[in-house]
């Protein structure tokens, strides 16, 4: 009894090693995006549209807009077609809080009122810049995979983006020394 | 030639929600577990020179070729354009603004993309992060997707149709 429970112990951390390592976690992600694809093109498009927490997030919510206030806000197709949209980011908010729940790392964390207002902010304009560049860095990813050149243009703009933001971040962190 | 994949149409329209939620549920699960993060990858890269998590998102640029690469093989009529570059040239997979011209998809991929890693760094994870964040009960990034669900109904109703107007404006759409 004592040994199975150990051997289960040691067999589950195996797992776990492998995913609290980013690089397992991606390859997996690029695959079953790839499986996801073959899967459910059939229910219309776009292609490389696996995994995106931008365009999900715009499918799930302008369908549900479309369905209270009977709009017609645009969606993939793959959404459009199908009885619901896409609901890999609701997913995402299911399997991390579960997982959080499981592992005891669940803990609320607030922080001040303005903080709040910049990160609503903050989101409001990271999808709107995600839209232009079509999509959010993982379907970026999934594009360059597919072999989508703009879509490699866009990862160098994020690099620039990311190298001009720490020269920000740490101008302003001297500033306040 | 309509794209076909392993489950036909009339059983795709039901599995469309089921499978992506499936999906997204693993994704969620391994997020949280292994902190993944893309724009955290290059942040941690350029400022301490760690590689743990850019090597994750490289791997999903991998995976992900592997991945077209192996089922095209198996089912070529799922990836009707891959490799894209070969058939389709410089035009990007479709996304959001529909119908421009290539230069406008580059100047677009420039413009959110420089953002878009500026947001990142200055709010501290990309999007991903962020949603799992919410998800081990960080108000802060509940804060940031509710953001973006505003975002997504503000870019689908003015923005986009502003931005394309725009562009057409000054040439290049």
């Amino acid at each position: 009894m004592a040994e199975t429970r150990a051997k289960t112990e040691k067999s589950s951390s195996f797992i776990d090693t492998l995913a609290r390592n980013p690089l397992y976690v991606g390859l997996a992600i690029g695959i079953l995006a790839a499986l996801v694809q073959v899967l459910l093109i059939s229910a219309g498009g776009p292609e490389a549209y696996g995994f995106c927490v931008a365009c999900h997030t715009r499918d799930v919510v302008n369908g549900g807009v479309n369905a209270v206030a009977g709009t017609k806000l645009a969606m993939a197709a793959i959404s459009q077609n199908a009885i619901l949209p896409v609901l890999t980011v609701v997913g995402v908010l299911i399997g991390a809080f579960a997982s959080a729940k499981y592992y005891t790392e669940f803990k609320i964390k607030t922080g001040g009122g303005v903080s709040y207002l910049w990160y609503l902010l903050g989101g409001l304009l990271f999808m709107i810049f995600a839209l232009f560049m079509g999509g959010c860095p993982y379907r970026i990813g999934l594009r360059i995979g597919y072999g989508d050149v703009v879509a490699l243009i866009g990862l160098v703009a994020i690099v620039i983006g990311v190298l001009v933001g720490i020269k920000i971040a740490t101008a302003m962190a001297e500033r306040e020394e | 030639m309509v794209a076909a994949g392993w489950l036909s149409k009339n059983i795709a329209i039901i599995a469309v929600p089921i499978v992506t939620l499936l999906f997204g549920i693993l994704i969620g699960w391994l997020g949280q577990r292994s902190g993944f993060c893309s724009v955290g990858g290059f942040r941690d890269f350029f400022l301490f020179r760690h590689t743990r998590l850019l090597y994750g998102y490289l791997a999903l640029i991998g995976g992900a070729f592997i991945g077209y690469l192996a089922f095209w093989l198996i089912t070529p009529s799922a990836f009707e354009n891959f490799s894209w570059v070969i058939g389709k040239g410089l035009m990007p997979v479709p996304g959001a603004p529909a119908n421009l011209t290539v230069a406008a998809y580059i100047v677009l991929a420039i413009i959110g993309g420089i953002a878009f890693g500026l947001i990142g760094v200055l709010i501290g994870g990309c999007p991903l992060r962020q949603v799992v964040m919410t998800s081990e009960g960080n108000i802060k990034s509940l804060c940031f997707v509710i953001g973006m669900c505003v975002g997504a109904v503000v870019y689908t109703m003015w923005i986009s149709g502003w931005g394309v107007a725009l562009l057409k404006a000054v040439g290049i759409a």
